[in-house]
């Protein structure tokens, strides 16, 4: 399966590549990602909310200059929705424009039946795309398990019958990314079909990196202090525990209101935008004293 | 013990198995001899891994040595991720990986000149040693008891059926559970009748198109379709499995196994001191040896209780993703709750916001001089839906109501 239209990558290339992109990683994500574009496999990535599972997709679409074909389940996602249907409103008004020209009915049947009618849903766009895309199936354990299963099957085969108008081959196969919350337990035949990539929260160091480079303007300081702080946090038993995006969103909010260090009032007041649950908002600020000497806040005011 | 009992023939595929494994790490002169070592050690390893219970089959054996070719082998770490990257597909197996490919690889440097032993693999432990369950365990063991097939006559049924589960005899056992599975598939089939038009997906709705398209001067520009009216509702199941419980537990998921084609999703956890989820084990295994395989696994079947910090565990790592307006919970408990009281209060207080209705269960509530006295139960019951017995067939047929 070496892949003869892309020239050899080699691991530290796609380390390389994935930090050009602003994607701060570790060796497993990059072995990952390598691994998925040199053989070939789709890739499914797992972990908890806002770790940066979608972006991975998004950078690699960057990264292999192509384009991103995005798939979003949801409950009751089924195989129209995904594949492709007919535009009947448009077949009929042609069908109406058309109605004293004369033409035969075979003709006219395949006039209807053309591509023109036909409305493209991601993974026939997919399929059909002039350059190997990038596939993001987003979320795909939202979806019912027929469809998972059906998914199966156009994953394997790389091919969609259209009864109209036949049979379409996969122009390009797509790199897939697909992402799951853990929401339900996926088929083993859908794992055994990929390679398994489980993304945690970052260590201090790796979400430090991701601040500074997110957000550049930042105060060095406040950097820190933020990540800490999200650190400690997410130690605690919350109901909703913050993800990278929340300390990104964070981080934005103070660099926005040129706060330069983290004090009681401040974190008080902006802790809306990395909690989103009021029992969580009440826990925290119940515990506050303690986070912020386990960030060591309350030690550099008293310098 | 480093090389599990495997199939033999994938092997044989790639690489005839060799007897006397190289070390595989003093790659710095690395010639063709050695990698033929290397992909075999490959295959061994992923052999090691199957014994260990990951699932990989030939598949995952050509794509690691398809990777092999394309990264830098000759670093231990490389090789490590890129192997993990392959073979795990979950993330328990992402964190048991790190250990067993150093096992592996040390064992495999230890035994380059030793021969290859195969440890006797060791059985799942049964604690059969309580006298009152014996029948029980021994029905799920297998050991399915031929006297009784003689003896399913019409009156013994009847009576099985009003007899507490605690006092059934150990040969009628196997006969009430059959009953039960029979009764369950009714049920289960009962409420499966409302909705079969389930089938006919995309069935235009004339009456609604027609007057849809009176504005457009009748020419139907738009269909519209009836949206086949299907179950969307979920159901929970919490089961306590403490010593106290788990005859009626093996009794109730039994029930409710036959309700897995009706509900869009059932989701089966087991507690007593923590939390379990077995909703995929007793899908893929039939019912005995998925509860034979819990036994094992749970330390704390047959153990004692703490449903509060069980339940709140479930708040926290499920309720957020499997609750919400459309589920059923169900708990199936007696309430004796040896954890902090204030947390189950809480946990139930979670629950009863997410979902539709809780449903709980409770054995002795069969009792006529029953009252809620436990304090577990006392706390847990303002927050109740509904609660029911749960103590023999008949009171089991009288859940259906609620289903």
């Amino acid at each position: 399966m070496a892949n003869t239209h892309q020239p050899q990558l080699n691991l530290t290339d796609i380390e390389q590549m994935l930090r050009r992109q602003g994607y701060i990683t570790d060796d497993a994500v990059a072995m990952s990602v390598f691994l998925s574009l040199q053989l070939n496999k789709p890739l499914l990535v797992e972990g908890p909310a806002g770790v940066g599972k979608t972006e991975i997709a998004k950078v690699m679409a960057r990264a292999l200059q192509t384009d991103l074909i995005r798939l979003q389940c949801y409950e009751g996602l089924d195989a129209t929705h995904a594949l492709y249907e007919w535009n009947y409103q448009r077949q009929l008004l042609h069908l109406k424009m058309t109605e004293h020209d004369g033409q035969s009915v075979t003709e006219k049947e395949k006039t209807i039946f053309s591509d023109e009618f036909l409305m493209k849903r991601p993974l026939l766009q997919a399929i059909t795309h002039h350059k190997k895309p990038v596939l993001l199936i987003d979320e795909i354990d939202r979806s019912d398990e027929e469809f998972e299963s059906f998914l199966l099957e156009v994953l394997s085969d790389w091919q969609i019958t259209i009864p109209e108008t036949g049979t379409i081959k996969a122009t390009n196969i797509p790199q897939v990314i697909l992402t799951g919350n853990r929401t339900r337990e996926l088929s083993e035949a859908l794992r055994r079909r990929c390679l398994y990539l489980y993304i945690d929260y970052p260590d201090f160091e790796k979400e430090w990196l991701v601040v500074k480079s997110k957000v550049p303007e930042i105060d060095t300081k406040l950097a820190e202090q933020i990540t800490r702080f999200m650190q400690a946090l997410r130690q605690m038993k919350l109901e909703k525990t913050p993800g990278v995006a929340e300390t990104l969103d964070w981080a934005m909010a103070l660099a926005a209101l040129h706060i330069d260090y983290l004090d009681r009032s401040v974190i008080e007041q902006t802790l809306g935008v990395i909690l989103k649950d009021w029992r969580d908002t009440r826990q925290a600020q119940l515990s506050l004293s303690e986070l912020m000497e386990k960030t060591g806040i309350i030690s550099k005011i008293e310098l | 013990m480093f090389l599990a009992p495997a199939v033999a023939e994938t092997g044989a595929v790639v690489q005839p198995p060799d007897k006397k494994p190289a070390t595989a790490f003093n790659l710095t002169s690395f010639m063709l001899q050695r990698h033929t070592s290397l992909s075999q050690n490959i295959i061994h390893f992923c052999r090691y891994l199957r014994g260990k219970g990951f699932t990989l089959g030939v598949d995952e054996e050509i794509t690691a040595l398809k990777a092999l070719e394309c990264i830098d082998y000759s670093s231990r770490q490389v090789l490590k991720l890129a192997l993990k990257a392959i073979c795990c597909k979950s993330q328990k197996q992402l964190h048991e990986f790190d250990a067993l490919f150093n096992d592996y690889w040390q064992e495999l440097g230890k035994a380059v000149d030793a021969k290859v032993k195969t440890g006797p693999e060791k059985k799942i432990q049964t604690n059969g040693k309580d006298a009152s369950f014996t029948s029980l365990k021994s029905w799920l063991n297998g050991h399915r008891n031929q006297e009784t097939e003689e003896m399913a006559v019409y009156s013994v049924q009847e009576s099985l059926t009003k007899k507490d589960f605690s006092a059934v005899p150990d040969d009628e056992v196997d006969e009430l559970m059959r009953n039960i599975k029979a009764l369950s598939k009714r049920l289960a089939a009962h409420i499966n009748r409302r909705y079969q038009r389930d089938n006919h997906a995309n069935i235009p709705d004339l009456r609604r198109t027609l007057r849809k398209n009176m504005r457009r001067g009748g020419e139907l520009l738009d269909i519209v379709f009836h949206q086949p009216k299907r179950n969307r509702t979920k159901l929970v199941i919490l089961c306590d499995v403490s010593k106290s419980m788990d005859l009626y537990a093996a009794f109730l998921l039994q029930f409710m196994y036959a309700f897995q084609q009706v509900y869009k999703r059932v989701e089966t956890f087991a507690f007593s001191t923590g939390l379990q989820r077995i909703t995929t084990l007793l899908k893929q295994r039939d019912f005995a040896t998925a509860m034979q395989w819990v036994q094992g696994q749970n330390q704390g079947w047959g153990g004692g209780t703490k449903i509060g910090e069980s339940l709140h565990r479930f708040t926290e790592d499920y309720a957020g993703q499997l609750l919400d307006k459309r589920t059923i919970v169900i708990i199936m408990s007696d309430g004796w709750d040896t954890g902090d009281i204030p947390v189950l209060q809480h946990s139930m207080e979670t629950i009863r916001n997410k979902c539709r209705k809780i449903i709980w269960l409770n054995p002795l509530a069969g009792y006529h001089a029953y009252s809620p006295g436990v304090a577990g139960m006392k706390a847990a019951l303002p927050y109740v839906h509904v609660f029911a017995p749960a103590h023999n067939a008949e009171s089991l047929r009288r859940l259906g109501q609620w289903l």
